[in-house]
């Protein structure tokens, strides 16, 4: 087994195929596991994880909790609506007194891209990124190549079309890298607006209109639109989104034996996806909440026990 | 066997070939089967063109309907029966009605409307924002599927540059160009004719040929960086002429002008009055001359007219009270025969590539603006030589305020066939058939 090299879970780009490939080994013994009960363990039991969520979130925060948890370890969740930050302490003293607290790891979102690195620098324990403004969203990104390997057991080949706010999605870009490092092969998709040319420097080929982009792939990925993005008038209404940039029914029967959906959630069901194909049997949406358990788990793991101590290179 | 249509002894003018020649067409269930010399057919009911210059019918893209809302000015009848008085076989009416045209459910109304009259084409132009109100976008693509060929939100310039920039890019994905109104609000400071001499005098408020430059000049930006298709509509300055021969070194941009901006200019303001009230404002004779300048080097490659009629009510009072508009649907063609054709701008056949082919391409309309066999049968027949009075109290249209009454001029339309039904003999709708 390799030596973990990495310090910190900071984004995909970080990442070689050899490092992807062994985090998805070790999730998806998690993910077998996870079908037992009792599912806890006591494999990191004694090491401290704090949750920094500067940004609202439920299921991410939520699937980082229960994984720390399932292998033992203390969790923590700082809320930062009531923390020092609001009254005026700098983002760099609140992690370093967060720091003297000695947690283990630290998992942060934040709405500004490029924080967890930032926070890198000097932070004498692990950093997960669970997001960063437009930037990384490491975490989900490899949930759903987990998702993707357990249905396909394979990425060589794979072809996948992201649909919707690339521009503004985190996800998009830490999939689209991880997906291309494993041998996929992406296309992108949406309203002009959202989808800018610049992507295409991942790789990645932009199709108009959406049907064609979807026409001749394995996976669907929609992205979730966020209704500020109307306000800011990217597109006109959901109604329209739904019509042109969603996947309906009818457009669904034409490709359905080849493809299968998936979305990093919450669904706005009748929007991205017709009402009932979130439950359709080949969608994954379920299936990437469970896999997200089984992927943090094993960056925990993989952190704590292999990876290189923050402390011992820059203290 | 269908009915049929044999037009002969005309000359043919055929703007896509840039060609006039001296051939018989014939025409069968709407479509033109055959061209050629000499065709016989006994079944035919014959029109006789000698003399006559026989083309694809005028496409106008930019006419004002008024339906729904506003019927006293005009409504979707009177303004397809004044189009095919001047000759034209296809209209684009412009969205700001009552309600304006940015839903669906109106661009389908106005589709069965106008067929159920039946004369011309009516090819609706959607707002580019909901209410032509400048603030959100409509739902481009719901609209074209009902119907739109375009977008305007003419009447008004949009001002949020941020929007357009944002809609440009968001119109390439359903293919849909811009007729632009460009008119910064702001700059106009609600000014009542063109800033100059004559307003001055007149002491009106100007509108300042900023107030369009200004806009063209963002505009033009705008779409070399996003890629959209742009038009500008009823363009009527010197310095617009030169934005857009600059910039189409980079993007493929048209323009339109209007019959009255090239026959009158500012000066006509104190004779004419609020019957030149019209916007953007009747400008200098610089302008003018470089608007035809323009038009001669295809710089400007399309010819509307801006049909904007309105009732005598609208029209009344003083100066400043007025509305905005020109009437002018009906004497279009002629207008611009005595402005472009008879002042030597350009000839008869680039006159006709104008006002049909060019629009028929802008617009997408593969089936319209040439004369070939196979095409539907849009086709307007113009006595280039005899010489008629404008009479505006005889107008078809609801709008009286058109500043050429008593006007003697020459290149009328004397026939309008629309999908191969004549639809205007000798200068008379008629109702049905042919004959």
């Amino acid at each position: 087994m390799s030596k973990w090299r990495h310090a910190h879970l900071l984004g995909i780009r970080n990442l070689d195929k050899e490092d992807i490939e062994y985090l998805l080994e070790k999730a998806d013994s998690f993910r077998e596991f996870l079908e037992n009960s009792p599912k806890g363990c006591e494999e990191l039991k004694g090491y401290l994880l704090v949750n920094l969520f500067f940004e609202p979130s439920t299921r991410t925060r939520t699937s980082f909790e229960i994984a720390g948890k399932l292998l033992g370890m203390q969790v923590v969740n700082v809320d930062v609506e009531v923390s020092s930050l609001r009254k005026g302490e700098s983002l760099r003293d609140t992690v370093r007194t967060l720091g003297r607290l000695k947690p283990d790891v630290l998992v942060v979102r934040h709405s500004a891209s490029g924080v967890p690195e930032y926070l890198a620098q000097f932070s004498p324990f692990h950093i997960v990124n669970a997001g960063d403004g437009l930037r990384e969203h490491p975490t989900q990104a490899l949930l759903d190549l987990l998702a993707i390997r357990r249905f396909f057991h394979r990425f060589e080949g794979l072809r996948m079309a992201i649909v919707g706010d690339i521009l503004h999605s985190r996800v998009a870009r830490s999939l689209a890298m991880g997906f291309g490092e494993l041998g996929g092969r992406v296309v992108v998709s949406g309203p002009p607006t959202l989808v800018p040319r610049e992507v295409e420097m991942l790789g990645v080929k932009r199709v108009f209109p959406v049907e064609e982009a979807i026409r001749n792939v394995d996976v669907v990925y929609l992205l979730r639109i966020q209704r500020e993005r109307q306000d800011a008038g990217y597109f006109p209404s959901l109604k329209e989104y739904a019509a042109f940039f969603g996947l309906s029914d009818a457009y669904w029967e034409k490709i359905k034996d080849q493809v299968v959906i998936m979305h990093p959630g919450p669904v706005n069901r009748g929007v991205e996806v017709s009402y009932s194909l979130v439950e359709n049997e080949r969608s994954l949406i379920e299936e990437q909440v469970t896999c997200g358990l089984a992927v943090r788990m094993a960056i925990l793991e993989t952190l704590i026990r292999e990876g290189e101590k923050p402390w011992e290179k820059r203290f | 066997m269908g009915k049929k249509i044999l037009i002969r002894r005309g000359t043919l003018v055929l703007p896509h070939k840039r060609l006039l020649v001296d051939e018989d067409i014939l025409i069968e269930d709407g479509v033109i089967i055959r061209m050629g010399k000499g065709i016989q057919d006994p079944q035919a009911h014959v029109i006789d063109a000698s003399s006559l210059l026989v083309g694809p019918g005028f496409i106008n893209l930019h006419v004002h309907f008024r339906e729904p809302g506003e019927e006293k000015k005009e409504d979707l009848l009177t303004g397809s029966r004044a189009a095919v008085k001047g000759g034209f076989t296809s209209v684009v009416c412009m969205p700001n009605t009552k309600p304006p045209i940015d839903t669906p459910m109106v661009v389908r109304f106005i589709g069965y409307r106008s067929q159920e009259v039946g004369l011309t084409n009516v090819f609706p132009c959607g707002a580019v924002t909901v209410g032509c109100e400048g603030k959100n976008m409509t739902d481009f693509g719901l609209l074209k599927k009902a119907g739109i060929v375009a977008l305007s939100d003419d009447g008004k310039g949009i001002q949020s540059a941020r929007l357009l920039y944002l809609a440009f890019q968001y119109s390439r994905y359903f293919d849909l160009p811009f007729l632009l109104h460009e008119e910064d609000e702001e700059i106009a400071g609600g000014g009542h004719m063109h800033q100059g001499e004559a307003a001055f005098l007149l002491g009106y408020r100007g509108i300042p040929e900023a107030a369009e430059d200004t806009m063209i000049a963002r505009d033009l930006v705008l779409a070399l960086y996003t890629g959209a298709k742009i038009h500008i509509t009823h363009l009527s300055t010197a310095f617009g002429v030169e934005l857009l021969r600059y910039f189409q070194k980079f993007i493929p941009v048209s323009a339109d002008v209007t019959p009255h901006h090239l026959l009158l200019t500012d000066q006509d303001v104190a004779q004419m009055g609020n019957f030149a009230k019209v916007k953007p404002p009747l400008r200098s004779k610089k302008d003018v001359e470089a608007l035809k300048e323009g038009i001669r080097e295809d710089v400007i490659e399309i010819l509307a007219s801006d049909h904007a009629p309105h009732t005598a009510e609208d029209k009344e009072g003083g100066f400043v009270d007025a509305a905005f508009g020109i009437s002018n649907l009906e004497v279009a063609v002629p207008l611009y025969v005595k402005a472009l054709v008879e002042e030597g701008v350009i000839d008869w056949v680039n006159l006709w590539r104008k006002l049909s082919y060019n629009p028929a391409q802008f617009l997408n309309l593969k089936e319209r603006g040439m004369l070939e066999e196979g095409k539907i049968a849009d086709i307007t027949i113009v006595d280039p030589d005899t010489e008629w009075e404008v009479a505006v109290n005889q107008f078809e249209s609801k709008g009286k305020n058109c500043p050429f009454d008593g006007w003697s001029l020459r290149g009328w339309p004397v026939y309008t066939i629309v999908g191969g039904r004549v639809v205007m003999r000798e200068r008379s709708i008629v109702d049905g058939e042919f004959c």
